[in-house]
């Protein structure tokens, strides 16, 4: 177990290397795993993005519905990116899932960033800062307005028309 | 009476993009009552349930899910452990994409001592807003919720438990204490609804 441990701390501690890196020039260019973040952490992620809708996904290499839904989220960032939609995805998995993790998002290739949940603390209190109304189901995903508040969540799995749904209503 | 029509298809489809929960029955009101089968064909009655133990515990699980499977172990130790104080634990499996046949074959794998019900349709999930797996909900012998949400802090280890939520809230109602957590949350797999 404690190698176990170990090799998830070196799996963050890799991270927080490449999170050291130069902020990527383009969106094609973004990193696929930006990093780990808490609550706190992903409020500020968020409100990074004001002035654009936002699209936060929460999801897991493990969950199925998550992986079926991720192409739909690709396709929307690329399709909406122009007009002022940024997606970010915000993976559950364990750190001992890292490879799995890095694997997927390879070939995914998502433009957009994704972060890990840090590991520690109580899930609740983290599930409770996204949304009072979520019991912690994946996936599951939340639009912000362009004024940075909460406009819609999303559970379960979605399909592209109701992603598409959710932020043309924010972006009119 | 075509408009009609078209309306009516028109709910069917918005219904089908996008499902509605009910509302979830709150801490202390009535829990819904229900008639299911078990895996193995055996009728179950919650209202039956409820009068001949103590406190019931419904879990709603899953084959495939690995949060929930992160529990099996836990479910079959404490569903055996709290039978002797009169809690009778009890299963349920509302995923469309996991059929009879399978769940039962799961519950024989791990070793279930507590029924396993199959629910047709996830009429049970939604009576109970269920959404994820695995889901517990304490009811009492007068058909009250008690407790609703998470078994305890930590689905992927059982040694690094730090909140036994569950475990809490049945020491408490069996030493006829108050249950100082009535709702906890936890990440876990979507009931896929049909």
């Amino acid at each position: 177990m404690t190698r176990l441990a170990n090799a998830g701390a070196a799996a963050i501690a890799a991270l927080a290397v490449r999170l050291a890196m130069p902020s990527p020039a383009s969106a094609a260019d973004a990193p696929r795993l930006a990093g780990e973040l808490d609550a706190k952490g992903l409020a500020a992620a968020v409100a990074a993005q004001h002035g654009r809708v936002v699209v936060l996904n929460f999801w897991a290499t493990w969950c199925v519905p998550c992986r079926e839904e991720f192409p739909d989220l690709v396709r929307l960032e690329k399709a909406y990116r122009a007009r002022g939609v940024s997606v970010l995805g915000v993976s559950i998995d364990l750190p001992k899932d890292m490879p799995k993790l890095e694997k997927f998002l390879s070939a995914s290739a998502p433009d957009f960033p994704n972060y890990i949940k840090r590991v520690g603390g109580d899930d609740q209190d983290f599930i409770e800062s996204v949304d009072p109304k979520w019991g912690g189901e994946l996936p599951f995903t939340v639009v912000y307005g362009r004024d940075g508040r909460k406009a819609q969540v999303l559970s379960g799995k979605q399909t592209y028309a109701s992603f598409e749904k959710a932020v043309a209503a924010l972006l009119k | 009476m075509k408009t009609l029509r078209f309306a009516v298809a028109l709910l069917g489809i918005a219904a089908l993009a996008a499902p509605t929960f009910a509302d979830a029955p709150a801490i202390g009101s009535t829990a819904p009552a229900f008639d299911l089968k078990s895996v193995d064909g055996k009728p179950f009655s919650l209202a039956d349930a409820e009068k001949s133990n103590a406190y019931v515990v419904l879990m709603f699980i899953a084959t495939q899910c690995p949060y929930s499977n992160g529990y099996n172990d836990r479910m079959r130790d404490m569903a055996a452990a709290y039978a002797k104080k009169g809690v009778l634990f009890v299963g349920i499996n509302s995923n469309s994409t996991e059929s009879v046949e399978e769940t039962a074959a799961h519950a024989k794998q791990h070793g279930f001592g507590f029924p396993v019900l199959k629910d047709p349709g996830n009429k049970i999930a939604d009576l109970y807003d269920a959404r994820r797996t695995p889901e517990v909900y304490v009811i009492g012998k007068d058909g009250k919720l008690l407790y609703h949400g998470r078994i305890d802090d930590n689905s992927n280890d059982a040694s690094k438990v730090t909140s036994p939520d569950l475990k809490n809230a049945l020491d408490a109602l069996l030493a006829g204490q108050t249950v100082s957590k009535t709702e906890t949350k936890a990440f876990g797999c979507t009931i896929k609804r049909a």
